[in-house]
């Protein structure tokens, strides 16, 4: 069964390179194409494909706008950014949107195919530049603690460490201390990146993080 | 001893005011006095003087008894068409009037007092009227003659309308006047404006335009003075305005130039990836494939180094708000400046863009600040509310900082950063204030409400 992609840009020669990249897969369809957001949603709603891949920055309508009307509109397409941007605070705005996996335009075309079928198999796909991953180390880090779960969850939601200790009923301290475990554990350097590792590994589901 | 020209003035009007005062109280008191010796020396004179006359009568006539009718009409030829200031009157021993002027019905109401005789005294009757009086002996006849003067018939007009110490006494209540008029139209509105003027804020604030109570010349010198404040509030305005539209057109530059790098050149070099990615696949002999893969290291090197640039120009990720865009600084300083960033963000409200971009270049200042400057190793950057008020704090552990008195000296000796951030602050009617911690190193503090003026 082939997986139906579309693909949106506004750079024709990105475009060019990466229609190449999904032509060559054969279990891959790349069933039309969009210069900005405006003719991205039209062609969304007509083909409705399996896999949107959206640049973030598009004339008309932007990528992350895209996914959160394409979630809202609940049209069967699962909506990825493909974007030159790689700071993680893009890759949360696109989670929360309803993206399901984000890569950066420099990805090899194996990865891209890789990425397209996981996420079309209902799975998670987060570009490595954006989320360090240890994926080779075959997932071996230590499991977090309900405790820290629970923290991590709050933080990802956004809440400030004084507003974590006040709900769980525990001192601020706490939560710091709670927080650098997470992260020692999952090897990440941040919050964020804490959430977006916590998230590639399945420690956490996407739908808990993002309500 | 500092000598306050308007407290001189007042008191050089004063003296003379009060000395005028004085003066005049000691004319009537002087003027009193010497009229009660004039009414004793009279009314003595008088009483003595027919005193004597009768006694001379009685021992003229004592050789030739007379009868009481005969004594009676010589003591008439005494008093006949007497015209006297007062009254007098001849008494016997027991008070009965033989003899009088007009005006000496009043004199039996004095008698059982008694009277000291040769002497003059004051004495008041009973209806309140003073007199001065004297009784003297008339010789062996066994009679007395008590002579009077009224006060308030005849010495009170003298004395109320002598008018000299009345007149100076009433320059002086008019220089006491001159002085209230003085204080309050022209030394009060004068100190008034001086307190104003030291404490004015000059560029910032100004004195009240006018002040109906002081003097022409006063009111003048304020309208001035207001105009002056007025042209270095529009000045400080002008200025402000156009510092602001440099930092404006400094951040549209930026993000116009991180714009054009994202959608131009980046793009193409990564659709260059792309080609040589498909290139390499598509076969090729091992010399060309070396090539391509060190093409396309460049081309990778390219496009990170690209994406810095356009980071560091104007951050694409400020569109997601500064809590986001706090949070991605934060992580990319961590990693570049190998300290240890945390950051809080406690606030709720949405922020204005510019408020967001002023807190977001303090931040970024203020952070490599403590790290470069102040060797510090841990930073904590909290955003919370306080009061309706939006709060950033940028607090480290380094070797701390002696806040600058004015930041303009700061930039006049080169170091900017200061002074971007506090000007980035007034630019959006913020503040920003720089503490030395106590337990050693810095706290930037900036504070900003909705309500402050925003350029």
């Amino acid at each position: 069964m082939t997986i139906r992609v579309i693909l949106a840009d506004d750079h024709p020669l990105t475009r060019a390179g990466l229609r190449d990249y999904i032509e060559k897969e054969k279990d891959l369809e790349l069933v039309g194409e969009a210069s900005d957001g405006l003719e991205a949603w039209e062609l969304i709603v007509r083909e409705k494909p399996d896999v949107a891949l959206l640049d973030i920055r598009m004339p008309g309508e932007n990528g992350v706008s895209l996914a959160r009307k394409i979630k809202d509109s609940k049209l069967p397409v699962i909506p990825v950014m493909l974007t030159s941007f790689d700071a993680q605070q893009y890759v949360v705005a696109s989670l929360r949107a309803g993206a399901r996996g984000y890569i950066l335009k420099t990805v090899t075309p194996d990865e891209l195919s890789r990425a397209i079928r996981i996420v079309a198999r209902g799975g998670l796909y987060l570009d490595g530049e954006v989320a360090r991953s240890i994926e080779d180390e075959d997932l071996a880090f230590e499991a977090l603690s309900a405790r820290e779960r629970e923290v991590l969850l709050y933080a990802a939601r956004g809440l400030s460490s004084k507003e974590i200790a006040a709900d769980l009923i525990i001192s601020e301290r706490t939560v710091q201390t709670h927080l650098a475990s997470i992260y020692d554990k999952l090897g990440a350097r941040n919050k964020t990146e804490a959430m977006l590792l916590a998230l590639k590994y399945g420690v956490v589901a996407l739908e808990e993080l993002i309500e | 001893m500092r000598r306050h020209l308007l407290i001189l003035l007042t008191v050089a009007i004063m003296i003379p005011s009060f000395a005028a005062l004085f003066v005049g109280g000691l004319g009537l008191v002087q003027h009193e006095k010497t009229m009660e010796r004039v009414a004793r020396s009279y009314v003595e004179d008088l009483a003595g003087s027919v005193a004597s006359r009768l006694e001379m009568g009685w021992s003229w006539s004592g050789s030739f008894p007379l009868n009481d009718r005969e004594r009676y009409w010589r003591l008439r030829q005494i008093t006949w068409g007497l015209s006297i200031p007062g009254w007098i009157a001849v008494v016997d021993v027991h008070g009965n009037i033989l003899l009088s002027t007009a005006g000496a019905e009043v004199l039996p109401m004095f008698w059982d007092r008694g009277i000291p005789v040769g002497s003059a005294i004051e004495i008041t009757s009973s209806e309140g009227e003073r007199f001065t009086l004297a009784a003297y002996q008339a010789g062996e006849t066994g009679w007395y003659v008590v002579a009077a003067v009224s006060w308030d018939k005849l010495l009170g007009p003298m004395l109320r309308f002598n008018r000299w110490p009345m007149l100076v006494g009433v320059i002086g209540l008019l220089g006491l006047i001159s002085v209230l008029a003085l204080w309050k139209w022209l030394v009060s509105p004068l100190r008034m404006l001086g307190n104003e003027v030291s404490t004015l804020q000059w560029g910032r604030e100004m004195p009240v335009a006018d002040d109906p109570s002081a003097v022409f010349e006063i009111r003048r010198l304020r309208q001035v003075l207001h105009h002056l404040a007025k042209c270095a509030v529009e000045r400080a305005d002008l200025m402000k305005r156009y510092v602001g539209d440099l930092v404006r057109v400094q951040e549209e530059e930026r993000s116009r130039l991180a714009r054009e790098i994202h959608d131009g050149p980046l793009q193409d070099v990564t659709a260059l990836i792309h080609q040589i990615r498909l290139a390499t696949m598509e076969g090729s002999s091992r010399s060309e494939g070396g090539r391509l893969e060190n093409a396309e290291d460049g081309a990778r090197h390219a496009v990170q180094e690209m994406r810095a640039l356009c980071d560091e120009l104007s951050p694409p990720w400020l569109d997601l708000g500064l809590g986001q865009a706090l949070d991605e600084l934060v992580e990319r300083l961590s990693r570049h400046l190998r300290a240890d960033i945390s950051v809080d963000v406690n606030y709720g409200e949405e922020l204005p863009q510019e408020v967001t971009l002023a807190y977001f270049r303090v931040v970024q200042e203020a952070v490599h600040n403590s790290v470069r400057h102040g060797q510090a190793s841990r930073v904590s950057v909290r955003l919370f509310g306080e009061n309706g008020h939006a709060v950033l704090e940028v607090e480290d552990d380094g070797n701390g900082f002696d806040p600058p008195v004015d930041y303009e000296e700061l930039r006049v000796r080169g170091h900017r950063g200061l002074s971007n951030m506090s000007e980035r602050m007034s630019l959006i009617g913020g503040k920003l204030e720089v503490h030395r911690q106590p337990r050693g190193g810095t706290m930037v503090r900036c504070v900003w409400s909705p309500t402050s003026a925003s350029v």
